[in-house]
């Protein structure tokens, strides 16, 4: 195949490669090296030829490219260095301004054998990956910020709906495996609507953030968690809660929120924003499902509402009854 | 079929060990940070038993560096995570927590370079020992389930010395196997060399 090429061409060809080439002999001096790597590395041919590589780039000196050029002469085997864990290894920049600035190109070397039947032993191919490489940092910021849009609530920044319905499964599930109760609450904004009439929008959605944040610092993460479910509600899972636990939780919290005293004109309750709360402790076994669980918090809710608002109240699965919270 | 005495695995362990002790500071080189490699046992298996022994560690998503040596004998030299241990060596040399589907390129190369590191550590130490020399091809990442090993694949017969290595990387102990797999005239190629280093120690 050289032989059609003729060893003239072959020198142009390596010389027009859009890669970084050196080639080495026995001693480790540079025999040859292209017109890319030229150029990157901003040093001529002749001030390179004949002159050992590691005192050239004295960076290569005890690093892991000069224990690969010892692989390669002694050992005959090649070698990969990844930009992951080398990066910029030697002084090469894309534009004489890079050089200026001290911006060197991302690197991935291979160093290849050449065998002992020549003076050339050692290949040195350098690829640029600066431009893979920012194009991944791109992709993987936009990936972090499209993870979060589609499991955050945008605004008070838990989780959204989406998120605490998987999270809930997987909860459930493994308080079905580990025979543990699971906690549920649902916190419910007192007459919000006319809180959003009365204040305005941009009020009402500072209220929401603020309420988020109380419910956020009132869990143990990472085993409880806390979710916006809807417009003006929040959820809590509660692993391993007992009855007495979330009751007091649920009172606490319905008692947080009325010390923060928003001031709510619009409300018939009380001169401050309230919630009310529905709440329930499952141990799932056999056909329960995360449904029942849904239900049981959302009835106690109801029944809160209907008992006046402002009020936690707790659903007993066990015997269908309704508790105050206190 | 081969069997090997303990005396011939005890000297590859040795041999290996040598060759894992270099990588281990190759490695620890580029961390800067201490990283320790230990292959404990060696032992010779068919490539069905291999199989068995590498499911047997629960998971059955790997991640594999492959390199084929050619010279006196072949072989193909693969080092096997189970995949959650390559993210986590992932993590602790490269950088943040990252799921597998977004373990890029860079990754990929980075865990391509960690196990050229070690499997050529490994056959040059044999090389050393023996007197002889190999080429190589460069090596190979993938991720992938049993299925997808080439390691499970062919009809040839082939014998697979099997090498538990257990890294240590911040604390971390992190267990990962490597496989040299060889045809039988491959293997008795090794063993020829492995008596002849045996008797040149005076030991067979």
């Amino acid at each position: 195949m050289a032989g059609d090429l003729g060893n003239a061409n072959l020198c142009t060809v390596i010389d027009r490669l859009e890669a970084g080439v050196v080639i080495l002999d026995e001693a480790r001096r540079i025999l040859h090296c292209n017109r890319w790597f030229n150029l990157r590395s901003g040093q001529t041919a002749d001030s390179l030829g004949q002159r050992p590589f590691a005192e050239m780039f004295p960076e290569a000196a005890g690093s892991r490219l000069e224990q690969a050029i010892e692989h390669a002469i002694h050992d005959h085997l090649p070698s990969l260095l990844s930009p992951a864990l080398h990066g910029t290894l030697l002084p090469l920049y894309q534009t004489p301004d890079d050089r200026r600035r001290e911006k060197r190109m991302q690197q991935l070397i291979h160093v290849l054998p050449l065998g002992d039947d020549s003076a050339a032993r050692c290949l040195i191919q350098i690829t640029d990956m600066t431009a893979n490489i920012s194009r991944e940092r791109l992709l993987r910021q936009q990936t972090e910020i499209l993870r979060r849009t589609t499991t955050q609530d945008q605004l008070t920044g838990v989780a959204n709906r989406r998120q605490f319905d998987e999270r809930l499964a997987t909860e459930f599930h493994k308080a079905q495996r580990n025979h543990h109760p699971l906690g549920l609450m649902i916190v419910d904004l007192d007459l919000f609507n006319a809180y959003n009439t009365h204040y305005g929008r941009d009020q009402g959605d500072n209220c929401l953030i603020e309420i988020a944040a109380i419910l956020k610092n009132a869990v143990r993460p990472p085993f409880d968690f806390v979710a916006r479910y809807g417009g003006d509600e929040f959820a809590l899972i509660l692993p391993g809660s007992s009855e007495k636990d979330i009751c007091r939780q649920a009172e606490n919290l319905r008692l947080q929120i009325a010390t923060l005293a928003m001031a709510n004109a619009a409300s018939s309750l009380a001169k401050h924003l309230t919630v009310s709360i529905g709440t329930t402790v499952m141990r799932p076994e056999g056909e329960a499902n995360t449904h029942t669980l849904l239900s049981s918090a959302d009835v106690a809710l109801y029944q809160a509402k209907r008992d006046g608002r402002n009020r936690a109240i707790y659903f007993s699965l066990e015997d269908g009854s309704f508790k105050l919270c206190s | 079929m081969f069997t090997l005495g303990e005396m011939q695995l005890d000297a590859l362990a040795e041999i290996f060990n040598i060759g894992v002790g270099r990588a281990a500071s190759s490695l620890s080189l580029i961390v800067n940070d201490e990283v320790l490699l230990t292959a404990p046992e060696v032992i010779l298996v068919r490539r069905e038993q291999a199989i068995k022994l590498l499911l047997s560690a629960e998971l059955q998503q790997f991640s594999t560096v492959s390199q084929t040596f050619s010279g006196p004998f072949e072989a193909q030299a693969l080092l096997v995570f189970p995949e959650s241990n390559a993210l986590e060596i992932v993590r602790l040399m490269v950088g943040p927590h990252m799921s597998i589907e977004e373990l890029s390129e860079f990754e990929q190369e980075a865990m391509c370079e960690i196990g050229n590191i070690i499997l050529n550590a490994c056959m040059s130490s044999l090389a050393d020992i023996f007197h002889i020399s190999f080429d190589s091809t460069l090596p190979l990442h993938r991720f992938g389930n049993t299925e997808s090993l080439s390691v499970f694949e062919g009809n040839e017969e082939q014998m697979v010395l099997l090498l538990q290595v257990d890294m240590v990387i911040s604390q971390q102990c992190i267990q990962g196997h490597i496989l040299f797999l060889l045809s039988v005239a491959s293997m008795s190629s090794l063993l020829a060399c492995l008596d002849q280093y045996l008797a040149a120690q005076g030991l067979s």
